[in-house]
């Protein structure tokens, strides 16, 4: 079959390998119909997240049809249409059963590396480094899913593949950003990053009963995005505009109840910190680039939430932890918790409360996903979302 | 001052104490340290199962091979004791093991007599307080002799950390009937750091078969 492989830091070809087969008894093989190229499959690109290896299989955005099932797989038959979740869970550990999916215990083979890096392994992922799990992910034609009873959600309305795709990772991850807010009704948040997930998250705080929204990047397209879904737009590009005055401004001077961010470890910054968090992170001083996070702990008012659904991986440098305390913020943080999220959001995409296709820019093959990566890390032809037909042939 | 706190609504009872325990009189031991050639290791684990169910698959040695790295075949020899014969790439190593205690859903101890291997162990069963399943604490010692040093220089593994992978796929196969694998899947050409960063991953270790045979109807 055809997959995206990373093949070094900055190197993605698109390649023949074999097609993966069935190695548990709870498995099941999945024919891919749509898949996606994800925010955070950039930290990859870019070689931010260790024990990445070349060949590996990128992905973890993917829905399809099941092709073959394990002897053990009794949700699931062949031609069901499915939504597979990127945390890979297994239903049964005390985690699990306290609906912490992503802290799931039994899914990841390589357990021991996390655990060397974090103290603890949390679920495996598909195509997100051996750390992670080091599972084949779903940027190909077919993928192997493993606890097939537990995590693909079956879809048996006639929506088209686009309109439920992004319950495999963002949507439900911009909710439990939202959900992680701890809204009340008429709450003002703040989220730092207008991606896909800044978009979900801005929905959903919304669906959660926020009173206003105010999004914060530096791209036209994705602030008319945030607008176009009711947000009020902060361009921290723009001359003269400074974050944290325009916070103070926009709240009455108390600041957002709270405030989320989308952005994670690659922040970008225009001013002498992103310079700083540069050097040091290529003296390998510090692994991440936390701009956004520490403005969003200045910003946040006392006793406010901030809540972090962009990824962050190693060590930081010059967090503010003395204003935090200082006003006694919550933090809550983490992998999504998929299984417990993508039920109830496709019941909304249902029902008709969203059509999240809205933030769809690019459409491609499989052949041009290489080419798609530099377009999507450089922001370039105004992408927003990226999605893949495995079985188009370029000329499509 | 044991009067001095009177409600403690979910508070457990202090556990009893054997040579694997954690805690000592109400009080936390460490695992002993390396030395005099002798290697030890704890490990724990929280599991969703009844102690007497893990009791009787640990006990049931001729199929460890399922969930224990390298052990390729155990066979029972009489009542407390069995064979063991482990395999690291080309070579072998048997040894003897002797069950010193036993007592049914609670604890096991156990020993090598005679062959290329002087280890020994114990393994409790404990419930979990508040219904959170069965708290799985296992002692390891072994001697420095041939099969701990076939697994470091064969398998580039520190026996230490095979017993704390053994508990992994023992508790991953008691909660879900199967032990997690990503081996062999689809990829691209791995170059020339693929083997050596397998090695380094810990990938170049076979995961027990579990029930990997068990696969079509």
């Amino acid at each position: 079959m055809k997959a995206v492989c990373w093949m070094g830091k900055s190197k993605i070809e698109t390649v023949n390998v074999a097609d993966p087969q069935i190695l548990n008894p709870h498995d099941a093989i999945i024919k891919i119909t749509r898949t996606a190229i994800c925010g955070s499959d950039l930290h990859l690109f870019d070689g931010f997240i260790p024990t990445m290896e070349s060949g590996d299989v990128l992905g973890h955005e993917f829905m399809g049809i099941v092709e073959e099932v394990g002897k053990e797989v009794t949700n699931l038959k062949r031609g069901d249409r499915v939504v597979v979740p990127f945390t890979i869970a297994c239903g049964q550990c005390f985690f699990c059963k306290k609906q912490l999916w992503s802290a799931c215990d039994n899914t990841n083979p390589n357990a021991h590396l996390m655990e060397a890096a974090y103290g603890y392994s949390g679920s495996a992922l598909f195509g997100y480094s051996h750390m992670m799990g080091g599972y084949a992910g779903g940027q190909a034609q077919y993928a192997r899913v493993p606890f097939a009873n537990v995590g693909p959600l079956k879809i048996e309305s006639d929506l088209p593949d686009e309109k439920v795709l992004f319950l495999s990772d963002i949507f439900p991850t911009g909710y439990m950003a939202a959900e992680n807010a701890q809204i009340q009704q008429g709450d003002t948040v703040a989220v730092w990053g207008c991606g896909p997930v800044g978009q979900f998250a801005i929905a959903s705080a919304f669906m959660l009963g926020a009173g206003r929204v105010i999004a914060i990047d530096r791209f036209p397209e994705r602030l008319a995005m945030a607008r176009g879904i009711g947000a009020i737009t902060v361009d921290y590009s723009e001359d003269d505009v400074k974050v944290l005055t325009a916070l103070r401004d926009l709240t009455g001077g108390i600041g957002p109840d709270a405030c989320i961010d989308a952005v994670g470890l690659e922040a970008h910054s225009a001013d002498l910190q992103g310079l700083y968090d540069a050097v040091k992170v290529v003296l390998m001083l510090e692994t991440d680039r936390p701009a956004v996070l520490r403005q969003a702990i200045q910003a946040v008012r006392k006793a406010g939430t901030l809540s972090i659904p962009g990824v962050y991986g190693g060590l930081l440098d010059k967090v503010p932890f003395g204003a935090a305390f200082g006003k006694g913020i919550t933090m809550k943080m983490g992998q999504t918790h998929m299984h417990k999220y993508m039920k109830p959001l496709l019941e909304r995409i249902e029902n008709g409360q969203i059509d999240p296709t809205y933030i769809i820019s690019h459409r491609i093959t499989l052949d041009e996903a290489p080419e798609m990566y530099k377009v999507w890390r450089d922001k370039k032809e105004h992408v927003t979302k990226i999605v893949i037909d495995p079985w188009a042939s370029r000329a499509a | 001052m044991a009067e001095a706190l009177k409600e403690k609504p979910n508070a457990e009872s202090v556990p009893e104490s054997s040579a694997a325990s954690v805690i000592i009189d109400g009080h936390y031991a460490p695992p002993p340290e390396d030395k005099d050639g002798k290697l030890w290791v704890r490990t724990s684990a929280l599991i969703q199962a009844e102690p007497q169910t893990l009791y009787e698959m640990w006990r049931d040695v001729e199929k460890a091979p399922l969930w224990q790295e390298q052990i390729v075949e155990v066979r029972r020899t009489g009542e407390k004791t069995s064979h063991w014969v482990m395999r690291a790439g080309e070579k072998t190593v048997e040894w003897d093991a002797e069950v010193m205690n036993d007592e049914p859903g609670k604890r096991i101890a156990w020993r090598s007599i005679g062959g290329e291997s002087q280890n020994a162990g114990e393994i409790i069963f404990e419930k979990a307080p508040g219904g959170r399943g069965t708290l799985v604490t296992e002692l390891q010692e072994f001697g420095m002799g041939k099969l701990a040093s076939a697994w470091k220089t064969l398998v580039d593994r520190n026996p230490k950390q095979a017993v704390i992978e053994n508990l992994r796929h023992f508790k991953a196969l008691a909660e879900t009937g199967e032990i997690p694998r990503i081996d062999p899947q689809p990829h691209g050409e791995r170059g020339t750091m693929g083997e050596l960063k397998k090695s380094l991953y810990g990938e170049n270790v076979p995961v027990p078969k579990g029930t990997k045979d068990r696969l079509s109807a």
